[in-house]
């Protein structure tokens, strides 16, 4: 008979999220997270391992094709079973298909061709301004204005934030339950997304200093 | 002895002894899960040990009331008593039981909201003190209705 897994004991050992993204630290390292994560059963860590590498694949900015989305859609969508990591994925794509349709729109190219619930919909309704979603998606207006106004950082932000407000929504319903690890691990990626941006901006502007400091002695960097 | 007899003197002991085994089930669960919790809840601090470990010890009043029900019910069980018994025990046991399974829970949740803010402690465990209110009502209406079950005797020995 397996050991059965404590919740109770994880996650009493994990630090308490923050209230908003927006903070200088994970709460936790990413080392320690994963030292951790080892008091899971086989079954469950397959399950976050699932979950990780959706969040590792929709953080790399490298250039898809539709097509290679919609794939990498449907066999997550086949592969996964749990229903709260179906969603936290469903979630996210939904915003990647509305962020690009309104990206598409303003440069007056077609439709996306997407994946998700809301596809349909976006097609339906290609002219409307929030393509008729304001109801279930009530940051679309916002968005959009942000897209207008020229301002990725705060476009990405309000994203980040859409999510974040999501998940700890949720998390009210679950204590010391998986589900409960899950939307912790679901937040402490967008902490940690958030804080390494800023990490990236923050050498940015150290190198920027040292080159005014140093002038044409400065080294070069790469 | 007939199947109806053993069936009703069976339920009638099952019924003195419910509050103990109910009691403690609930107990065990309910310090496992604040146990665990506060097991967890030193990996992330750095003082009040103690503390946290000591409030994992409060579902085991529970086991106590029911050891104190149980002698109370304790009785030579018959015909007109057992039916009494059972049903006492068994409402009186699945209260404590439920009652430790859920202050438990009460006590992990007050061990991790401590853990950043041990100032709290005090308050935090406030809700476990009312679930435990509500297994001494229990426990006093119990004593109070056994002595209405027939074949009682003063301080709970069999009669």
């Amino acid at each position: 008979m397996p050991y059965p897994v404590s919740y109770y004991m994880l996650l009493a050992s994990l630090p308490h999220m923050p209230r908003t993204f927006d903070v200088e630290h994970v709460p936790i390292s990413r080392l320690r997270l994963e030292q951790r994560l080892r008091m899971l059963s086989a079954r469950d860590a397959g399950t976050v391992e699932q979950v990780q590498r959706f969040w590792l694949w929709d953080r790399q900015h490298a250039e898809r094709t539709d097509q290679e989305v919609r794939e990498e859609y449907d066999r997550l969508m086949t592969a996964i079973r749990n229903p709260l990591v179906r969603n936290i994925i469903a979630f996210r794509m939904d915003v990647r298909t509305i962020t690009s349709a309104l990206r598409r729109r303003r440069l007056g190219m077609a439709p996306p061709e997407g994946v998700g619930r809301w596809v349909d919909q976006i097609h339906r309704h290609w002219d409307h301004p929030d393509f008729r979603l304001i109801r279930e998606h009530p940051w679309i207006p916002a968005l959009k204005a942000d897209m207008e106004a020229n301002v990725p950082l705060q476009a990405e932000r309000r994203l980040l934030q859409v999510t974040w407000n999501r998940w700890t929504r949720l998390s009210d319903d679950y204590h010391f339950s998986f589900e409960a690890l899950l939307l912790y691990l679901a937040r402490w990626e967008i902490v940690d997304r958030w804080t390494r941006r800023n990490e990236q901006l923050g050498c940015r502007r150290f190198e920027t200093l040292l080159t005014e400091a140093l002038g044409a002695h400065a080294p070069s960097h790469h | 002895m007939t199947m109806e007899e053993f069936l009703i003197f069976g339920l009638g002991w099952a019924g003195i002894f419910l509050p103990t085994a109910l009691g403690a089930i609930g107990s065990i669960l309910g310090c496992a899960r604040a146990g665990q919790a506060a097991c967890g809840a030193l990996l992330d601090v750095e003082s009040g040990y103690g503390r946290l470990i000591g409030a994992t010890a409060l579902p085991s009043s529970q086991t106590i009331y029911g050891i104190v029900v149980t002698m109370q019910l304790n009785r030579t069980v018959t015909s007109e008593a057992a039916p009494g018994l059972f049903a006492l025990g068994l409402l009186v046991g699945s209260a404590l039981l439920l009652s430790a399974v859920l202050q438990g829970s009460c006590v992990a949740s007050a061990v991790n909201a401590t853990k950043t803010k041990p100032e709290v402690f005090g308050l935090a465990m406030v809700p476990a003190a009312i679930v435990e209110g509500f297994a001494v009502f229990a426990f006093i209406f119990a004593m109070i209705i056994a002595g209405g079950i027939p074949g009682g005797t003063p301080g709970g020995t069999p009669g």
